[in-house]
């Protein structure tokens, strides 16, 4: 349904209620119809379907649960078919340019740089193997979802500065730092903290050239982290130690990664203020970069961390 | 070298050897991969071909004379499962 009868668009509400351009205007007009009128800032999230010329058709908040939200786009869809046809005809209503963006909030990928995919879920261990985990927390079981950006520079820094079979190097700086502060996190549940830069206890990443071609060079990393709220990991209330592997390659002749697979997996404690009903004590979290991200839009959607950019981005 | 700085020696790469975390094998690699991300049909949101801009939805829409389904979430949109 969502693909057929809709023009699906998906946006993060901390970004939309704020902007002050002819998006962000556009879409207060239609939020402002149902029942977060966003007084004092406060969120607008939600689930809307809504005309071409802005009048809200339905609004729930209800994602997590399928049939709910179902019936509430059918909701939608149902007085969008009774518009007036000069309301609802393809090309009946006309839409101009939008004008100049926000650019404090608005966010794009950095030009020539490098998107992954990241997932996280809570795990369990069955013998050698690690598999899916139980959570009481309605969805906590599932897949979170965000992106990895990398800018073009830290693309490269990535690369090997020698070919030879066996030489190995640290993973540069910026990459690991962004990885484990935005990245090595809890998000199963909802919005998760992030890491500052002292939370980082331990970080122990090196790359190794496994195979290399004139085509491409394949690289492996190894690694283990520790990142906790206080330097005393047992006193800390907030915790994640994890070991890393992963499998790269690097293509010279276009001078980026095509393959970026990574595996974290350890034990996490703690939770934070969106993220409650995590599992008592320490359990365990995974974490998996990759694939590279293709050219869908929703692949552009801005990793969570990047609200912040210059923090993301290591600029402060 | 004397016996025991040997001795003394060995005993420090030992104590380093035991505190080295011991590295993720293929098993647990692999696995590991397998189990974070969505199996075969079990993100559903990936299925769908979202924009993520609400203009851009604002054009299509009324190209395409539809309605535009908005999923607007605190933090990633398609964050958490």
């Amino acid at each position: 349904m969502a693909k057929e009868d809709f023009v699906p668009v998906t946006g993060d509400d901390w970004y939309q209620r704020r902007r002050q351009d002819a998006e962000g205007e556009f879409f207060r007009k239609v939020a402002s119809q149902g029942p977060r009128k966003g007084e004092g800032g406060s969120t607008r999230q939600g689930i809307y379907v809504l005309s071409g010329d802005g009048e809200l058709l339905s609004y729930k908040n209800a994602g997590q649960f399928a049939e709910v939200t179902r019936d509430e786009l059918k909701r939608g869809l149902e007085r969008f078919l009774k518009l007036p046809a000069s309301r609802r005809e393809p090309r009946a209503v006309e839409v101009g340019e939008p004008g100049k963006l926000d650019p404090t909030y608005s966010r794009t990928p950095p030009a020539g740089g490098l998107i992954v995919r990241v997932h996280a879920r809570i795990l369990d261990r069955t013998g050698d193997e690690f598999c899916k985990g139980a959570c009481k927390t309605t969805g906590g079981d599932a897949a979170a979802r965000d992106f990895l950006w990398l800018t073009k520079e830290e693309v490269r820094s990535l690369a090997p500065a020698k070919t030879d079979v066996g030489f190995t190097y640290e993973m540069p700086k910026p990459v690991a730092e962004r990885m484990m502060r935005f990245h090595l996190i809890d998000n199963t549940r909802g919005e998760p903290p992030f890491w500052e830069r002292q939370h980082i206890r331990r970080s122990k990443l090196a790359l190794t050239v496994v195979r290399s071609t004139a085509e491409a060079i394949d690289l492996r990393l190894e690694g283990d982290v520790l990142l906790s709220t206080d330097a005393d990991p047992a006193k800390s209330d907030r915790g994640y130690e994890a070991r890393l592997r992963g499998e790269l390659r690097y293509v010279p002749s276009k001078q980026t990664f095509d393959r970026f697979d990574v595996a974290a997996v350890g034990e996490h404690w703690g939770e934070g203020t969106f993220t409650r009903g995590s599992r008592p004590g320490r359990s365990l979290l995974g974490v998996a970069f990759g694939p590279v991200a293709g050219d869908r839009a929703a692949d552009r959607v801005p990793p969570q961390g990047a609200r912040e950019v210059r923090r993301y981005f290591g600029r402060e | 070298m004397s016996a025991r700085r040997f001795a003394l020696i060995a005993l420090l790469i030992t104590a380093l050897a035991a505190h080295a975390e011991p590295k993720l094998t293929e098993v647990e690699y692999s696995s590991t991969l397998k189990a974070v991300r969505p199996a075969p049909g079990e993100d559903k949101f990936d299925q769908v071909p979202w924009l993520t801009s609400l203009w851009e939805a604002r054009k299509q829409a009324a190209k395409e004379g539809k309605p535009i389904l908005l999923w607007e979430m605190d933090g990633h949109p398609l964050g958490c499962g």
